[in-house]
C-alpha cells in the first residue's frame, strides 16, 4: 500500500508523461516500497555489503519475532476461514430461501402461455441458449434426472421460442441415450403444448446422426406432425420447432486436436501450407461440427415432405452459431471442459450455490427460476464488441 | 464535510500505518492456506470509471494501472507465481484512434520507466512476458516491449504475462499453426549407429520366450521381427539406428520401429525386457499402435499426427510453461470471457465476475475472492482425501498381504534349507 503523499507525487509525474522526475528521483520515491534485497544478490554487490552486515545482525534478533508472526498468521488464517465459512453458509441459506420464494412466485404450471408472460418484459432473448448440467450420483436420480432436466429445459425454450438449446454434460452419457431422451422430451413437449400443438423437435450431437433422422419420417411422429403441418402454417402463430444439441467434453479440446491432426496430415502430404491456417478456417471447420443441418441422405426418402423441407433447412442452418447465453446449473462458475472456441462472447450466468443445496459440489438442480434469472441477466447485459 | 473528514483521517500517517500493518497481516494469513499459482485478470471498467468520475478516459487507464500495481503486489506477496493480465485486445483497435494512441503511449512510457530501474526490477524477481500479435504493435512501442522483456528475462521467481494485442482465438489459431508446422517438418535422418542391434534383440526375445512362457506365445513374438526385417533396404537402414531414441516422434516415424515399440506391452511382465528395449511412446495406447501396425504404409519421415494430444496444443499456446490457470477475475460486472484465455480456463478454472470497476479493485475486493477459492479448494481436497484414504487403505492391505506372503515364503525356504 502506498502512502497518499507519494501517490500524489506519482500522479503528478504520470500527468507530465514521466517528465516531472528523473530516473533517480523516481527511485527514491519507490525505495520504501521495495521488497528486501534477496540474499543471492546482496553479497555480490560491493555497495550493499554494509547493508548485508546489518541484515545479519538483524536476523539474529529476529527468530522470536518471526516465529510469533507466523503463529499469528496461522491463527488469523483459521479465524478468517471460520468466519468466512459461516458467512458462506449464511449466504447459501439466504439464497436458498430467496430461491424457494422465487419458485413459489414463478411457476410455469406446464403452460407455455405463463412462461411467455414471464419473459414478456425482457428486451431480448438468446437465439442459442446453452446450459451446463452435471450428472448427479445414483442416489440423486443419476441419468434419469438428467434426462428429466433436459426435457424441462427444452419445453421452456420451446415455449419462449428459443430455437436452439445446447446441453453440455461432461461425460457424454446423453449422447448414448438419444433414443430414450427423444421420447421423453417428446412426451414432455406434448404435455406442455397439448398433443395437437406439439412443436417439432430434433436431437443433435456432433459426429452422431441426428435423431429422429428426418424431421417427419419417424413412425412415432408421423401421425401428429404430418396432420398438423398444414393447419399450423395457416395459423397466425407459426409452428414452433426446437433443436437440442448435445455436447460433451470430447467436443471441446479433443475436437480441436482432431482438427489439428487432420491439418497436420494434410500439410504432411503437401495439400496445405501452415500459412493457410487462419482463424476463419478454424472457425468454419469447428462450426461445421456443431452446425445443425437436415441430414441429406434421408431427404430423398420422403419426397412428400419436400415442400416443407427447404424452408426448414434454411432456418436451421442459420442457427448454428455460438451460444448467446450459457447458464451453468452449478454452485460456481467453472466451465469444466466446455468447448473453448465457442464461448468467446457468450454471456455466462451461474445459478449459484443454492441449486446444489448444502451438499455443495453435488451439482445444481435445474429450476425454472434459475432459468428465468439467467434470461433476465442476458437481457440486461450490453454488448460492446471491444469498443 | 464528513467524507472529507474521513478522508483526512484515513490519509493521516498513523491510520495509514495501521492499515498497512493490517494488510500485511491479512496477506501473511492468506499464505497459510492453498494459494492459486496462476491468476488471470481482465482489467475492465477503466473507461466507465472515468466517465462516472467525469475525468478523461486516459486518466481512468492510469488509475487502472495503479490498481494493477497494487494487485500485483498482493499477488506476489501472497505467493501467486504467475499473473496474466488482459491489457489490450485485438478488438480494441476498433476504439477511437485517440484512445488507442494514448494507451500505446502509456504502455511505452511505463515500460521505458521500468527499464530505467533495472536493478530495482531484479529485486522483485518478476519476469515480464508479452503475449499476443506482435505485428500489430507500432515499432517504437515494440522496442520498449522487447527491452523490458529482455531485461527481466533472467528473473525466475514470478511471471507477469501481459496480453498485449491478444485474443484467445488468435492464440489457439497460432498454436494450431505452429503444431502443424512442427509436424510437417521432415524428421532429420540421424547418423551414428545405435548401440542396440535388432537381430540381437530379436534373439533375446526368442530366448526369453523359450525360457518363460513356452511355445504358445512364440508365434506372436516371432512375427514382428520377420516383418521388421522385410521392408525395403532404405527402411531397415533407418530402423536399425532409429530404435534407440526415446523421442516419441522417431519411434512413430517409420513403420518398422513401430513394431518394436508395440512389443514391450506384450512381455512387460519381465522387467529385463522392458529395459533392454527403448521405452515406447507413452501417450499412445497399445490399441492405436496396433492399428498403425496394421497399416503397412510406406515409411514417411514425418511424425505421426496421431501423436498430437491436447497437451501438445497446450505446449504451443503462449502460456506454454505456466501452471494451469486457477482463477480468472473479471471486473465491472460483465459476465463474458471476451476472447480471453479460452483454452486455458475452460477446464478447472474458477471464474469470478465482480461488480467493481477495475480502478476500484483492491485488496478489499480481492480478498473475498481468494478466501472463497481457498475455501472451495480445502473442501475439494478433503473430499479427495476421503476418496484417496479409502484407496490407500486398500493398497495398504494389499501390501500387507504381499508382505505376509513374502514372510511365509522366506520361512518355508528357511525350513527347507534347514
Amino acid at each position: 500500500m502506498v502512502y497518499s503523499r507519494d501517490t500524489e507525487l506519482y500522479r503528478r509525474d504520470v500527468k507530465s508523461r514521466g517528465r516531472e522526475f528523473t530516473a533517480e528521483e523516481r527511485e527514491t520515491l519507490l525505495k520504501p516500497y521495495l521488497p528486501p534485497v534477496p540474499e543471492l544478490l546482496a553479497p555480490s554487490k560491493g555497495s550493499s555489503r554494509r547493508s548485508g552486515v546489518r541484515k545479519v545482525k538483524k536476523r539474529r534478533q529476529k527468530p522470536i519475532r518471526s516465529f510469533l508472526k507466523s503463529k499469528l498468521h496461522v491463527v488469523l488464517y483459521f479465524a478468517v476461514h471460520l468466519v468466512f465459512g459461516i458467512y458462506l453458509r449464511l449466504r447459501q441459506t439466504y439464497h436458498a430461501v430467496i430461491d424457494r420464494i422465487l419458485t413459489l412466485l414463478y411457476y410455469h404450471h406446464r403452460t407455455p402461455e405463463l412462461i411467455q408472460k414471464d419473459v414478456k418484459n425482457l428486451s431480448r432473448l438468446p437465439e442459442h441458449l446453452s446450459v451446463v448440467l452435471t450428472l448427479k450420483g445414483e442416489e440423486d436420480g443419476g441419468l434419469e434426472s438428467l434426462m428429466e432436466d433436459v426435457a424441462e429445459l427444452s419445453a421452456w425454450c420451446a415455449s419462449i421460442g428459443i430455437p436452439l438449446l445446447s446441453v453440455y454434460e461432461k461425460s457424454g452419457i446423453l449422447k448414448s441415450n438419444m433414443r430414450s431422451l427423444h421420447s421423453l422430451v417428446f412426451q414432455r413437449l406434448s404435455s406442455y403444448f397439448g398433443a395437437s400443438q406439439t412443436p417439432s423437435f430434433r436431437l443433435h450431437a456432433p459426429s452422431y446422426p441426428s435423431y429422429p433422422p428426418s424431421a417427419t419420417t419417424t413412425p412415432a411422429l408421423l401421425p401428429t406432425t404430418s396432420t398438423e403441418t398444414t393447419p399450423s402454417a395457416t395459423q397466425p402463430q407459426r409452428r414452433r420447432n426446437i433443436n437440442v444439441l448435445l455436447l460433451s467434453s470430447t467436443d471441446g479440446r479433443d475436437t480441436l486436436v482432431d482438427l489439428t491432426r487432420t491439418l497436420a496430415e494434410m500439410s504432411q502430404s503437401h495439400k496445405l501450407h501452415p500459412r493457410d491456417i487462419t482463424q476463419d478456417l478454424i472457425d468454419a471447420e469447428l462450426s461445421a461440427t456443431t452446425s445443425i443441418s437436415v441430414s441429406p441422405p434421408y431427404q430423398p426418402a420422403s419426397p412428400t415432405q419436400m415442400p416443407t423441407m427447404p424452408k426448414n433447412q434454411e432456418t436451421i442452418t442459420t442457427m448454428s452459431k455460438e451460444p448467446d447465453l450459457l447458464i451453468i446449473f452449478g454452485p460456481y462458475v467453472k466451465l469444466d471442459g466446455y468447448p473453448p472456441w465457442q464461448v468467446r462472447l457468450t454471456e455466462i450466468f451461474c445459478v449459484g450455490e443454492s441449486g446444489g443445496g448444502n451438499s455443495g459440489r453435488s451439482g445444481g438442480r435445474v429450476e425454472y427460476q434459475g432459468f428465468l434469472r439467467g434470461l433476465g441477466m442476458f437481457a440486461a447485459a450490453e454488448m460492446r464488441f471491444g469498443r | 464535510m464528513s467524507s472529507r473528514l474521513r478522508k483526512w483521517l484515513l490519509t493521516s500517517p498513523p491510520a495509514e500505518w495501521a492499515i498497512n500493518q493490517l494488510r500485511e497481516l491479512l496477506i501473511g494469513a492468506l499464505r497459510q492456506g492453498p494459494v492459486p499459482r496462476h491468476i488471470a485478470f481482465v482489467m475492465d471498467g477503466n473507461r466507465r470509471f472515468a466517465r462516472d468520475r467525469r475525468i478523461e478516459s486516459i486518466e481512468g487507464h492510469h488509475l487502472g494501472f495503479e490498481a494493477l500495481a497494487k494487485i500485483l503486489e498482493v499477488c506476489y506477496k501472497a505467493g501467486v507465481t504467475h499473473v496474466t493480465v488482459y491489457a489490450f485486445s485485438i478488438e480494441n483497435f476498433k476504439r477511437s484512434k485517440y484512445e488507442v494512441d494514448a494507451l500505446m503511449d502509456m504502455a511505452k512510457v511505463k515500460l521505458n520507466q521500468m527499464c530505467q530501474h533495472g536493478d530495482l526490477l531484479d529485486r522483485y524477481g518478476a519476469c515480464i512476458r508479452v503475449l499476443g500479435q506482435r505485428e500489430l504493435v507500432k515499432p517504437d512501442v515494440l522496442k520498449a516491449v522487447d527491452k523490458a522483456v529482455e531485461m527481466t528475462s533472467r528473473n525466475g521467481n514470478a511471471v507477469l504475462n501481459i496480453c498485449f494485442p491478444y485474443t484467445s482465438r488468435d492464440e489457439i489459431t497460432t498454436a494450431v499453426r505452429r503444431t502443424v508446422d512442427e509436424w510437417s517438418q521432415p524428421l532429420p535422418e540421424r547418423t551414428g549407429a545405435s548401440p542396440f542391434k535388432e537381430d540381437r534383440i530379436a534373439q533375446n526375445i526368442r530366448k526369453q520366450n523359450k525360457k518363460g512362457n513356452g511355445n504358445d506365445t512364440e508365434g506372436t513374438y516371432l512375427s514382428p521381427p520377420t516383418s521388421m526385417l522385410s521392408p525395403s533396404s532404405s527402411t531397415t537402414s533407418l530402423s536399425s539406428n532409429g530404435d534407440s531414441l526415446p523421442d516419441s516422434r522417431s519411434s512413430l516415424s517409420s513403420s518398422t520401429t513401430l513394431h518394436q515399440s508395440s512389443s514391450p506391452p506384450l512381455f512387460a511382465a519381465d522387467p529385463k525386457d522392458a529395459l533392454s528395449i527403448p521405452s515406447p511412446e507413452p501417450t499412445l495406447p497399445p490399441l492405436q499402435q496396433q492399428q498403425q501396425q496394421q497399416q503397412t504404409s510406406p515409411p514417411t519421415y514425418h511424425p505421426s499426427p496421431e501423436a498430437i494430444t491436447p497437451s501438445t496444443l497446450t505446449s504451443h499456446m503462449f502460456t506454454a510453461d505456466n501452471p494451469p490457470l486457477d482463477l480468472l477475475v473479471r471486473t465491472s460486472s460483465v459476465h463474458r470471457l471476451s476472447d480471453f484465455m479460452l483454452w486455458q480456463c475452460h477446464q478447472n478454472t474458477e471464474i469470478a465476475f465482480l461488480d467493481v470497476l477495475w480502478p476500484e479493485f483492491d485488496l478489499r475486493t480481492f480478498l473475498p475472492v481468494l478466501w472463497e477459492w481457498q475455501w472451495r479448494q480445502k473442501k475439494m481436497r478433503s473430499e479427495n482425501e476421503d476418496g484417496k484414504g479409502r484407496v490407500q487403505g486398500r493398497e495398504r492391505s494389499d501390501s500387507r498381504i504381499r508382505a505376509d506372503r513374502k514372510r511365509t515364503v522366506k520361512r518355508l525356504v528357511g525350513e527347507a534349507l534347514d
